[in-house]
C-alpha cells in the first residue's frame, strides 16, 4: 500500500477512520454535477443544499455517538416523525419544544436502560422502540397535517444578519457534538468502550471503570435528542406534522456515518467524517434530482450504497 | 527496608479446582522479588489477586500494615500497585497519554479534557524511562515492547510503589531486556517493590534479590537469591514425587502416521521436523507460548505456516490449510483436534451429552443426509469413558470439569479418528479424572491411534508420553524419550536454548 | 426476584416459550369477550389471513437459530407480487410463476447468506438494505402506482377448503411440519443446533459454519418466496405496499415462540404458536376497536418484553 492510499483509507494508526476518501468523493460528485448540469452551481440550488442536508447531518451526528461505542439506534427515524407530530399538536412553543427534548431523552434512556440492564441486543431494543414510537406517532397524527408553532418555522426559513438560519443549526449541532465528543471525558470514554469491544479487550475498559452503564445510556440519550433536533428542523420545513417523514431515516443516517469512515464495530470514527458522509448523501440526492433520476430508483441506489459500504467493512465475528 | 505489601494465607479456587492453597508472600521496599514455579503453579493467579482482577476466597492483603480489599483493578491501582500483565490491556485506538490517564483524565474549566496536561505528564513518565515516544501516538502503532514500557510508565506516573511484571521479557529482544533491567534497578533504588515473574534463570539471578517458589498452588519457600544456585532453584521448582497417576508407556511404535518436514511456523523461525507413529504419544513441551499451540493450530488452518510438508498416513496435506474448512479436512483424514478451552471452543454447554459426542460424526456427512441417532455409539462411548451423567440427554454444562473433558475427547474417539492433536488434556480437572484421561489416551494408542499433545504441565507430559519434543522460539530445540526426561532437563533444554534464540528471536506477535 | 428465579418450578415455567402463554391468555380473553367468535369458520378465516406471516416465520426462525436475522422478506414479497400482478409475463402458467417466485427468493436468500456468513457483514444492515433495494426497484418499475390484477387461478386455489379448514392453513401446517421434520432428522438440523449454541465449538467439531449460515439464509429466501405466493393469492391484486411490515412481525413472532438468537428451544412449533398468537391478537384488537397504530405498538412491546424476558432468564441460569 502506498502512503497516499494508506492516508486515504486510514487503514491503521488513526482513530478517525477513512474520511479523506469520502471527502474526495464528495468533491468529485460536486465537480461532476457542476459540469453535467447547469443548475447545480446556480445560487438557489446551492442555498437549498444546506437545508436539504441538515436533517441528515444532525441525525447522523447523533447516530455516530452510539455507533462509536459499538451500538446502533434504529429508532431515530420514528423519533423524527414523532417529533413533528408532537410539534403539530398545537400549543405554545415554549411548552412543545422542551417537551420534545424531554420525550426524546426518555426514549434514549429507555433504549440504553434496556440494553444495559437486561442485556438486550441494541438492534432488538431499538427496533422495538422504533415500532412503539411509530405507533404512538400514528395515534397522534394518522395522516400529515396540523401546524407547528411559528417560531419553529421562522427558525428554519428565516435568516439572521443575512445568513440563512439552517447555517446556524449546523453550527449549533457541530459545536454541541464537538464539545461532547472531543471536549469531555465522556467522549473519550466512548472511543475507549468501542475500541475495547471491537478489538476484543473489553476488560481493559472495565478495569479502568469506564464501561459503566451511565456512558452507554447517555450515548443513546444524545442520539435520540439529536434526532429530535432534526425532527424540529424538518417540522419547520414542512410546516406540519407528518407520521411518515422519518421513514427509513435511520438507514440514511447509518449509511452517512459508515461512508464517513466510522467503523460499525465501534471505536474508530470522527465527527468531520460523519458530516462529510452526510454531505455525500445529500449531494447524491441533489444530483439525482437535478439529473431527473426517478425518485423511486433513488431508494434502490441508497440501499445499494449502504450494502457496498458495510460490505467493505470486514468484521472478525459473524453476527447481527 | 519496610514491608509494603503482605499477602497471607491466600486461597482461591476456580470452578472447584484449587489454584492457590494458602499462599503467603511479603514484598519489601527496595527489593526485586522473583516469583517462580512451573506453568500453572499459581503465580499469575496470585498476582491477579494482588492486582484486583480476582478476589481471594480467603486470606488477607495488608498494604503498609493495614488490611485492604480490592474489588476491582482500579482499587489496586489507586492503592499504588501497578501491574504489567502478559496479556496487554491497552486500548489500541487511544493514544499513549489517553491510555495512561483512562478513567481519571484531568479536566479544565467547563469539563474539557486537559489533553495538554495529559501529554505533558505522560511525556514526563516516558522520559523517566528514557523513552522518546510521542505521548500522542496511538497504541496500535506501537510494538509489543513499546506497549510494555508504556504500561510501566503508567505505573511510574500513578506514583505506584509496587510493580508487578508478569513475564515482561517474553516478547522482548536482548537489547530491550537490557533497557528493562535498567529501569527495574532504578525502581528498586527509589525504594519501590518489584515482583518479577519470569522463566529465564539468567534474568532472575541478574536483577532479583529474593525468590518465592510456588508449586501446584502451594508455597514451596522464599529464599534470598544470594544463597541460591540455578540448579538449587530448579530443584525447588520441580521437587515433587510423581504420583502413580500414569498408565504404562506404549510398546515399540508402529509405522509413521503423521510426519512433518522442514516446517517453519513463521518466516523467522528455524525449520523442524517431527514424526508421530502408530501407538505413540508425543509431547510438545517447553515454556508457555513458544509456538507449540501455533504449530498445532497451523495444522487446522488457524495460522498460515511459512513453509513445510505434512504427510498424514501417506497422504500429503496441502499447506496452508484453509481456515474455514481445515478442521473438516483433517477430520476426513482421521485427525481430530481437541482445543484447550473446552467451554469457549470445545463443547456446546447448553446441549446434550449425546449432541456433543455425535457432533464430529455428523460433520462427516452431507447436510441433506438423514441424521443417524448413533444411540449405540453414544452409549458405548459414554460407558467406555465412564462419563458420569444422568443420561445422554443431560446438558453438558451441568457435568463436572472432568466429565466435560471426557465428553470432549469422546466426540473424537467416537468418530473413528486415529490421530489426535490435543491441547491441555487435563486443564481444570481434578486428580482422579486426570488419571482416567491419561488411561483413555493410552488405550487409544494401544488400539492403533497416535496422539500429539501439548500441555503447560511438564510432569503430565513426562508421565503420559513416549517422546518429548521441547519447543522454543517456534521451533523444536530438543527431542528426548520421555522415560529419560525430567522436568529439570526439559527446563534446561528450553532455557539453554534461550541464549542463542534471544538474539535471533526478536519480537514476536 | 433472584430468589423467585432460583425456584425450580419458576425455572420450568420460564423454559416454556411465551407464545403458548400468550396464545392461551388471548383465547381466554376472546372466550369471555366474544364467545361466538370461537368457531371453526371464523377462526379459519382469521388464521388464513396470517398464513403468509406464518410461512415467512419459518425462514426467520431458521436464520435466528444460527444467530442471524432476515429483514429482506418484505422486499422479496413486494417484488414477487409485482412480477405476478403487473402483467410483464402475460399468459404465463401457474408453474412458471411458482418457479419464478421460488427462484427470486432463493437468489436473494443466497446473496444474504454470502454477505452474512462469508463476508460477515452485519445481518440487520445487509438484509434491511437488500429489502430497500428491492422495494425501490418495484417502486421504480411501477412508478409508485399499483400494478394490475393477479391471475384468477391464484384466488381460485386460495379460496378452496380441505374439509373444514382453508387450503392455505393446511398448507402452512404441512410446510411447518416438513421443516420441523427436516430440522430434527437431517444433519443440517444438527449443524444449525451446533452453530446456534457455540460458533467456535461448531467450527472445531467440524461443522461447516459459513455453509450452514448460507444455507439457512437461502432457505429463508425460499420461504419468503412461498410466503409471497400465498400473500399475492390472498389479496388478488398487485400493490406497492404489500408485505412491508411482515419481516418485523416475523421477528416478533419468532422471539415470542422461544427462538432467540442462537437458542432454538421453541423449535418450529413455538414460533408457529407465536404466529397464531398474532392472529388472535389482531382479532382481539379488532373486536376492541384498536386500529393499526395500536397494532404497531403491540408488536414493538411484544418484541421488547420477550427480549427482556430472555435477558432476565439468561441471568438466572
Amino acid at each position: 500500500m502506498t502512503a497516499i492510499s494508506r492516508r486515504l483509507t486510514g487503514a491503521r494508526g488513526s482513530r478517525q477512520g477513512m474520511w479523506m476518501l469520502p471527502l474526495l468523493i464528495a468533491l468529485a460528485i460536486a465537480l461532476w454535477l457542476s459540469l453535467e448540469t447547469a443548475q447545480f452551481l446556480n445560487g438557489e440550488n446551492l442555498l437549498n443544499l444546506v437545508p436539504q442536508a441538515m436533517p441528515l447531518v444532525i441525525t447522523a451526528v447523533g447516530q455516530m455517538f452510539v455507533i462509536l461505542l459499538g451500538g446502533l439506534d434504529l429508532s431515530v427515524g420514528s423519533m423524527i416523525s414523532f417529533t413533528t407530530a408532537v410539534l403539530a399538536l398545537g400549543g405554545p412553543a415554549w411548552v412543545l419544544i422542551p417537551a420534545v427534548f424531554v420525550l426524546a431523552a426518555l426514549v434514549g434512556f429507555t433504549n440504553g436502560f434496556i440494553i444495559t440492564r437486561f442485556n438486550v441486543h441494541p438492534i432488538i431494543a431499538t427496533l422495538s422502540t422504533q415500532y412503539i414510537l411509530l405507533g404512538i406517532t400514528r395515534v397522534l397524527r394518522p395522516v400529515s397535517g396540523g401546524t407547528v408553532p411559528d417560531i419553529v418555522i421562522s427558525a428554519v426559513a428565516g435568516s439572521f444578519l443575512g445568513v440563512p438560519m439552517p447555517v446556524f443549526w449546523g453550527i449549533f449541532t457541530l459545536l454541541v457534538a464537538w464539545k461532547l465528543l472531543y471536549g469531555s471525558r465522556f467522549g473519550l470514554h466512548l472511543f475507549a468502550i468501542g475500541g475495547g469491544v471491537s478489538s476484543g479487550v473489553e476488560d481493559a475498559a472495565h478495569n479502568f471503570g469506564i464501561a459503566d452503564r451511565r456512558n452507554i445510556v447517555l450515548a443513546y440519550v444524545i442520539c435520540a435528542c439529536f434526532a429530535a433536533l432534526a425532527g424540529i428542523f424538518l417540522a419547520g420545513r414542512i410546516v406540519s406534522g407528518d407520521p411518515n417523514v422519518g421513514l427509513l431515516f435511520e438507514l440514511d443516517a447509518i449509511t452517512a456515518v459508515a461512508i464517513g469512515g466510522t467503523q460499525l464495530s465501534g471505536g474508530i470514527g470522527s465527527l468531520h467524517g460523519t458530516v462529510i458522509g452526510a454531505l455525500v448523501m445529500a449531494l447524491l440526492a441533489n444530483g439525482m434530482n437535478l439529473t431527473n433520476v426517478s425518485p423511486f430508483i433513488q431508494t434502490t441506489i441508497k440501499g445499494a450504497i449502504l450494502l457496498l459500504v458495510v460490505a467493505l467493512q470486514s468484521r472478525k465475528k459473524m453476527g447481527l | 527496608m519496610k514491608t509494603l505489601v503482605e499477602m497471607s494465607d491466600i486461597r482461591k479456587a476456580f470452578a472447584g479446582t484449587a489454584a492457590l492453597k494458602g499462599v503467603s508472600i511479603a514484598l519489601q521496599s527496595g527489593s526485586v522479588h522473583a516469583l517462580m514455579g512451573e506453568n500453572g503453579a499459581g503465580k499469575s493467579t496470585l498476582m491477579k489477586i494482588l492486582a484486583g482482577v480476582h478476589q481471594p476466597d480467603s486470606g488477607a492483603i495488608l498494604r503498609d500494615g493495614r488490611q485492604v480489599v480490592f474489588h476491582k483493578p482500579k482499587d489496586a491501582l489507586e492503592s499504588g500497585i501497578s501491574t504489567v500483565f502478559q496479556e496487554l490491556s491497552l486500548l489500541p485506538n487511544l493514544t499513549i497519554a489517553e491510555n495512561m490517564f483512562l478513567g481519571r483524565e484531568p479536566t479544565t474549566a467547563f469539563g474539557w479534557v486537559d489533553h495538554r496536561r495529559m501529554r505533558r505528564e505522560a511525556g514526563n513518565a516516558l522520559a523517566e524511562l528514557g523513552l522518546t515516544l510521542d505521548p500522542g501516538t496511538l497504541v496500535s502503532k506501537l510494538s509489543i515492547a513499546e506497549r510494555q514500557f508504556v504500561e510501566i510508565a503508567h505505573g511510574i506516573m500513578t506514583d505506584a510503589s509496587v510493580f508487578i511484571l508478569d513475564e515482561p521479557t517474553a516478547a522482548l529482544n536482548a537489547a530491550d531486556v537490557e533497557v528493562l533491567n535498567h529501569h527495574i534497578r532504578r525502581l528498586k533504588d527509589e525504594g519501590k517493590a518489584v515482583v518479577y515473574i519470569s522463566h529465564r534463570m539468567d534474568e532472575i539471578f541478574a536483577i532479583c534479590d529474593t525468590v518465592t517458589v510456588l508449586k501446584d498452588g502451594e508455597l514451596v519457600g522464599t529464599r534470598p537469591l544470594a544463597e541460591m544456585t540455578p540448579a538449587a532453584l530448579i530443584a525447588m521448582m520441580v521437587g515433587r514425587e510423581l504420583a502413580d497417576l500414569f498408565p504404562q508407556r506404549g510398546d515399540a511404535p508402529g509405522p509413521a502416521m503423521l510426519s512433518v518436514e522442514d516446517f517453519r511456523i513463521t518466516e523467522r523461525s528455524k525449520p523442524f521436523s517431527l514424526e508421530l507413529s502408530r501407538g505413540e504419544i508425543v509431547a510438545l513441551a517447553g515454556l508457555e507460548g513458544q509456538g507449540q499451540q501455533r504449530f498445532l493450530r497451523s495444522l487446522v488452518g488457524q495460522y498460515h505456516p511459512f513453509a513445510g510438508r505434512v504427510t498424514i498416513k501417506g497422504k500429503s496435506l496441502p499447506l496452508p490449510v484453509p481456515p474455514g474448512g481445515g478442521v473438516r479436512r483433517l477430520q476426513a483424514m482421521g485427525v481430530g483436534f481437541v482445543p484447550e478451552d473446552r467451554k469457549e471452543d470445545g463443547l456446546f454447554l447448553g446441549l446434550s451429552v449425546a449432541h456433543n459426542i455425535a457432533a464430529a460424526l455428523h460433520s462427516k456427512r452431507s447436510e441433506l443426509a438423514l441424521a443417524a441417532g448413533y444411540q449405540r455409539r453414544i452409549a458405548d462411548t459414554m460407558s467406555s469413558l465412564a462419563v458420569k451423567a444422568s443420561g445422554p440427554g443431560a446438558a453438558v454444562g451441568t457435568l463436572s470439569g472432568g466429565n466435560q473433558q471426557k465428553v470432549l475427547l469422546g466426540r473424537y474417539l467416537a468418530a473413528d479418528i486415529d490421530i489426535l492433536l490435543v491441547e491441555e488434556p487435563t486443564r481444570g480437572v481434578d486428580i482422579g479424572a486426570k488419571s482416567e484421561i491419561y488411561r483413555l489416551l493410552r488405550d487409544f494408542t494401544r488400539k492403533g491411534g497416535a496422539v500429539l499433545v501439548l500441555s503447560r504441565e511438564t510432569v503430565e507430559l513426562i508421565g503420559l508420553c513416549d517422546r518429548i519434543c521441547v519447543v522454543h522460539n517456534d521451533t523444536i530445540v530438543k527431542e528426548m524419550p520421555a522415560a529419560d526426561a525430567t522436568e529439570h532437563n526439559i527446563l534446561d533444554a528450553a532455557l539453554s536454548a534461550n541464549g542463542e534464540a534471544n538474539g535471533a528471536g526478536g519480537e514476536r506477535r | 426476584m433472584a430468589a423467585a428465579l432460583a425456584n425450580p418450578v419458576m425455572r420450568r415455567v420460564l423454559r416454556v416459550p411465551p407464545a403458548y402463554y400468550v396464545f392461551a391468555a388471548l383465547l381466554v380473553v376472546l372466550w369471555i369477550a366474544r364467545p361466538n367468535m370461537l368457531n371453526l369458520n371464523i377462526m379459519g378465516i382469521f388464521v388464513r389471513q396470517i398464513v403468509p406471516l406464518g410461512i415467512l416465520v419459518l425462514g426467520q426462525l431458521l436464520v435466528m437459530r444460527v444467530r442471524s436475522i432476515d429483514l429482506s422478506g418484505g422486499g422479496v414479497i413486494l417484488l414477487i407480487n409485482y412480477t405476478i400482478s403487473s402483467g410483464v409475463f402475460p399468459g404465463a402458467s401457474m408453474a412458471f410463476f411458482i418457479a419464478l417466485a421460488l427462484g427470486i427468493g432463493l437468489a436473494v436468500g443466497f446473496f444474504n447468506g454470502l454477505m452474512v456468513g462469508v463476508r460477515r457483514v452485519s445481518a440487520v444492515i445487509v438484509t434491511l438494505a437488500v429489502g430497500i433495494v428491492l422495494v425501490g426497484v418495484v417502486q421504480y418499475l411501477s412508478s409508485g402506482k399499483p400494478p394490475g390484477d393477479v391471475p384468477g387461478m391464484f384466488a381460485d386455489i386460495y379460496n378452496t377448503k380441505l374439509g373444514p379448514a382453508p387450503t392455505p392453513v393446511i398448507f402452512w401446517v404441512a410446510v411447518s411440519a416438513a421443516l420441523s421434520l427436516f430440522l430434527s432428522r437431517t444433519v443440517f438440523g444438527r449443524y444449525v443446533m451446533s452453530v446456534g449454541e457455540n460458533v467456535q465449538a461448531a467450527h472445531f467439531s467440524g461443522v461447516p459454519v459459513a455453509r450452514t449460515v448460507v444455507l439457512a439464509h437461502t432457505l429463508a429466501g425460499l420461504f419468503a418466496g412461498i410466503a409471497a405466493l400465498v400473500q399475492t393469492a390472498s389479496i388478488a391484486v398487485g400493490s406497492v405496499r404489500v408485505g412491508l411490515d411482515l419481516p418485523i412481525m416475523a421477528v416478533a413472532a419468532t422471539i415470542l415462540g422461544g427462538v432467540v438468537f442462537g437458542r432454538g428451544e421453541g423449535g418450529v412449533w413455538g414460533p408457529f404458536f407465536g404466529v397464531l398468537s398474532f392472529a388472535l391478537l389482531f382479532v382481539v384488537m379488532t373486536t376492541f376497536g384498536v386500529d393499526e397504530p395500536g397494532k404497531l405498538i403491540a408488536q414493538g412491546l411484544i418484541i421488547l418484553l420477550a427480549a427482556i424476558f430472555y435477558g432476565i432468564r439468561g441471568r438466572s441460569s
